[in-house]
């Protein structure tokens, strides 16, 4: 580079940039250096350098590992899920119709309900409104409370937060179909090219930029998934919904493990890195192609 | 024939629509109820439409004196985030090499790290800056907005660097042999062109920090600074739970968002037109 | 890339740098040495919301009285003891705050200013200050006591001594029809307080634990623990699953006449306000081994910050001072808390029948101390609460196995 492109360089990156190293950057790397002690989280406690010590407990550490594998579980599951929805909403809510103004605000709302509130709505759906329809559809065993069981509790999981993130990248799929030039598609709608045709091979592909941002958003919203699972399982039921985002927190703020938590923030987040930037490396290359 | 087959698919919209919104309903119905009440039923319709809880809900959450700190706050920390990401990512998505790579996955990852791993470093960090240089970093509104534009800006970075990668260079190719400086080819052609994704990091942005909750509760303390999310916090004891007020505070929260949605929503939807998927 | 590099060395100093001196060292906390006189302004932080705004009313009189400014911080129930830790760690800690546990003590201890020279401390009921090694760091709310909490029109505590009575009088209530007893799911309700019985009977609870922990003793080998399997039988046989029971829903449940017995403490009685609840409410204990106690401690104390300089905690103890001593400060603890006053300069009067038990129990010396508060870190929702639940969602698992899962949780915390 040139020594004025850099210095025009610095000036458009460089205070983005040192307020985000301040603030994300250099906290996590503390967090890192934290991770080779073994330590409370109390400043004035010994703090005891322990080197890969916290590393090496993590190989055995059934719990840590059982729910790594339930967090990519419940991630893969909910990227499909919000992606079909938040690209289905946006495709129905770009369309002619009447109802599309209103419609667009009602998809978007969800998404401004977070915390204890959101627990206790959807409580009470899987207890009280599941039941009621279970009894009176007869498909009881579909609609009974999910919360309650092991293997459902999950699936819980994924719809809430489903409904929670679809309006959300509902939002970024519009900006996305909104890029897409009208002549395109009308000159196919002339040449007498079906709905499902001008969808798949003029839609959806132009899309993909879209898909970039939402797939990476989608799965970083998954692996980090804190608030749903605190509101509306804690964990349980017995256990078997302590996704990762809660299990350090846990580990770091209810056991005082600080050290140990740190570590398995790094090693989870570097098994994530790992998927997720490959997805974005895949998905962008495939950008190009088009 | 055609007609009745729009009129079957609007009334399907609504449909789809209605029963996403339904569980935003429990939490209007509910903000009328007291604990009595909310026992009998959680589905019924209150049985009378006072609106003391709200009434109630705001006096407790000081909730005009709240919202004009949420209101500072939020609106400071976008137009920052807006300036500085679409500056940040306009240079890293048309410089191609190492360094935009490096600072742009750096970027990327960091979105992968669940915040309370990195709360108490956060807040320490700060101390630390604010008894070496006496910059109030804590427990005032501009050191929460510095830490909003940091949270958020790989955010608004991924969106505009996907966006910016789509549109052709030639337009500031030609700008910049007309002798456009890099300043003034980015005020003047660029910024105008990123207006679409500009709409959607805003309205993703105001989201994330107007209802943000940790965050806020650690850095600010003193009460005449706290935001709406955090004046709710009257409501929420270690085991119960005043329902009807949270559940009013929760909707005083939520509606200025929403006519700020239904606001911004008219500019993404600008221009969509004529061409429109059916 | 050169750029590239001196980037990246420069971020990773900065955080080697601050990493070092934010854990290293404490110099410099002291801001001001001006110890001289009392400080003019102090913040508080405490935990239980439900007093949040009568506790800021009582700072307003604070300052009105003597111009000193109290500033009182909050946070939602469940966040606190996180945000103080964040806090106290980054020198941005309050004046004054709350403390719940035995442990948290233990933890933060070096941050907690010894009080046993402050005169306050002589009014502190017998047993209810909060010390380590001997020392006094905090003064108590008030007394909270648990136990089961009945319908006096459907059961009186006569009928209930033992197990065989307290099966029994299940089976009557359920033949009358009514739901005889009922538990919350919430972690401290379904097992938390519940598991404080079997620790709590033992000569010495705090030892117990203790012993526990090391893995000298186990619950299986210990009689009140397998007692407790076979009452936890018991309650699962004739309640709704607790699972699906949220406290509300408890209370509603109870208020409106359909469950005649539930497992809850004081702290629920205002939560009774809200009903028409036509029949009067007692509280009895929970007849475990012939159990004839309430179960009472002390939820939160008061504590001031170490960490502040000679002024700043001065003028602390100067507020807790007032609050315990002067009029319009046990107005406030009585009438706007209303807490059961454990400090013994402090008269109760006009209390719910709920506080009126505990109270009438610790005057007659009918109480038992808690237990959970010596529990180690996160047990009750890491350690009790997942076989507890197993237990309620398969009718399978025995008393005894109950106990077994519960020890090997305990053991393999």
């Amino acid at each position: 580079m040139k020594k004025k492109n850099r210095v025009v360089y610095s000036i458009f990156t460089g205070p983005l940039v040192t307020i985000f190293s301040i603030v994300v950057l250099i906290p996590f790397i503390v967090g890192i250096y934290y991770s080779f002690f073994e330590w409370d989280g109390i400043r004035t406690n010994p703090m005891t350098f322990v080197g890969l010590d916290n590393y090496l407990r993590l190989i055995s550490d059934q719990q840590f590992i059982n729910s790594a594998i339930l967090t990519i579980k419940f991630t893969f599951i909910a990227v499909i899920s919000v992606n079909l929805l938040g690209l289905g909403f946006a495709l129905l809510v770009t369309s002619k119709l009447k109802m599309v103004n209103p419609a667009r605000t009602m998809f978007f709302m969800p998404n401004l309900i977070g915390g204890l509130i959101l627990g206790y709505i959807w409580q009470f759906i899987f207890s009280d409104a599941f039941r009621l329809i279970g009894e009176n559809t007869g498909f009881q065993a579909i609609f009974r409370n999910w919360l309650l069981d092991s293997s459902l509790a999950l699936y819980a999981m994924v719809i809430v937060f489903s409904w929670q993130m679809a309006g959300y990248m509902m939002v970024i799929y519009i900006a996305g179909i909104q890029g897409i030039p009208g002549e395109t598609l009308e000159a196919a709608k002339i040449d007498g090219a079906s709905a499902w045709q001008r969808l798949k091979n003029i839609t959806l592909p132009l899309l993909m930029p879209s898909f970039t941002i939402c797939l990476f958003l989608t799965l970083s919203f998954g692996f980090k998934i804190y608030d749903v699972n605190l509101a509306l399982t804690e964990g349980g039921p017995a256990g078997s919904t302590e996704l990762f985002a809660l299990h350090i927190y846990n580990e770091i703020f209810g056991r005082y493990n600080y050290g140990y938590g740190q570590a398995k923030a790094v090693v989870f987040f570097l098994m994530v890195a790992a998927v997720t930037l490959t997805q974005v490396y895949i998905t962008k290359k495939r950008e190009v192609e088009m | 024939m055609k007609k009745a087959n729009k009129l079957l698919k609007e009334i399907v919209v609504l449909i789809f629509a209605l029963l996403f919104l339904s569980p935003i309903y429990i939490v209007f119905a509910n903000s009328f109820k007291d604990r009595g009440e909310l026992y009998e039923s959680v589905l019924a319709l209150p049985s009378s439409y006072s609106f003391q809880y709200y009434l109630q809900a705001m006096e407790r959450m000081n909730f005009i004196s709240a919202f004009g700190n949420s209101l500072v706050v939020t609106a400071v920390s976008i137009f920052f985030l807006v300036i500085l990401s679409s500056m940040t990512a306009w240079m890293l998505a048309r410089t191609n090499n190492k360094l935009s790579k490096i600072i742009f996955m750096s970027f990327i990852a960091t979105m992968l790290i669940p915040f309370q791993t990195i709360m108490m470093p956060l807040i320490q960090f700060m101390d630390q800056i604010m008894r070496l240089t006496n910059i109030p970093m804590l427990n005032t509104h501009g050191g929460l907005i510095f830490m909003h534009i940091g949270f958020n800006s790989a955010l608004s970075i991924f969106l505009y660097h996907g966006f910016i990668t789509t549109i052709p260079k030639s337009l500031e190719e030609a700008a910049t042999i007309d002798g456009c400086s890099k300043f003034m080819l980015f005020w003047k052609i660029v910024l105008p062109m990123l207006k679409p994704i500009t709409v959607t990091v805003i309205i993703l942005n105001v989201i994330q920090i107007w209802n943000d909750f940790l965050l806020p509760s650690l850095v600010l303390t003193s009460p005449g600074l706290r935001t709406i999310p955090l004046t709710t916090f009257y409501f929420f004891g270690q085991f119960t739970i005043q329902w009807n007020l949270a559940m009013a505070g929760l909707t005083l929260t939520l509606i200025p968002i929403v006519i700020f949605y239904l606001f911004a929503q008219k500019h993404i939807i600008k221009g969509i037109g004529e061409g429109a998927i059916k | 890339m050169k750029a590239v590099k001196r980037l990246l060395k420069g971020i990773a100093l900065c955080s080697i740098v601050f990493a070092v001196s934010a854990c290293g060292s404490e110099e410099s906390q002291n801001g001001s040495d001006d110890s001289s006189d009392s400080a003019d302004k102090i913040t508080i932080f405490q935990d239980k919301v439900e007093i949040s705004e009568q506790f800021e009313k009582l700072a307003a009189e604070y300052t009105a009285e003597t111009g000193v400014e109290v500033e009182v911080w909050g946070t939602t129930g469940s966040d606190y003891f996180q945000q103080l830790q964040v806090r106290l760690n980054s020198n941005q800690g309050p004046t004054i705050f709350s403390i719940q546990q035995f442990t948290e003590l233990e933890r933060i201890h070096s941050y907690v200013y010894d009080m046993s020279n402050e005169s306050y401390i002589q009014h502190i009921a017998d047993g209810m200050a909060l010390e380590y090694e001997g020392n006094v760091y905090g003064v108590p709310y008030g007394l909270e006591g648990f136990g089961l909490v009945y319908n006096k029109d459907l059961v009186s505590p006569e009928d209930m001594t033992d197990l065989d009575s307290f099966v029994a009088t299940l089976e009557r209530l359920d033949q009358e029809g009514v739901n005889p007893i009922s538990l919350a799911s919430n972690s401290f309700f379904i097992i938390g307080h519940l598991s404080n019985y079997p620790f709590s009977l033992q000569e010495n609870n705090y030892e117990f634990v203790q012993q526990l922990n090391n893995g000298e003793v186990s619950m299986a080998e210990t009689e009140e623990f397998l007692e407790f399997g076979r009452f936890m039988e018991a309650i699962r046989e004739f309640a709704p699953n607790p699972l699906e029971v949220s406290y509300d829903q408890q209370i509603g449940d109870f208020a409106t006449g359909s469950t005649a017995i539930i497992h809850q403490g004081n702290w629920a009685a205002p939560m009774f306000d809200d009903y028409d609840v036509d029949f009067e409410i007692g509280m009895m204990p929970f007849p475990i081994m012939s159990n004839d106690s309430l179960a009472v401690g002390v939820a939160s104390s008061w504590a001031i910050n170490n960490d502040k300089d000679d002024a700043e905690i001065q003028a602390a103890n100067d507020f807790l001072e007032w609050m315990f001593t002067s009029e319009t400060g046990h107005r406030y603890i009585v009438e706007e808390f209303e807490f059961i006053p454990a400090l013994t300069n402090i008269e109760a009067n006009d209390l719910d029948p709920l506080s009126q038990a505990v109270l009438d129990a610790s005057n007659n010396g009918k109480v038992i101390p808690w237990s959970h508060i010596y529990y180690p870190a996160d047990s009750v929702r890491g350690v009790l609460l997942p076989p507890t639940e197993e237990f309620f969602m398969d009718d399978d698992i025995t008393g005894d196995q109950l106990i077994e899962k519960l020890d090997a949780a305990w053991q393999s915390r």
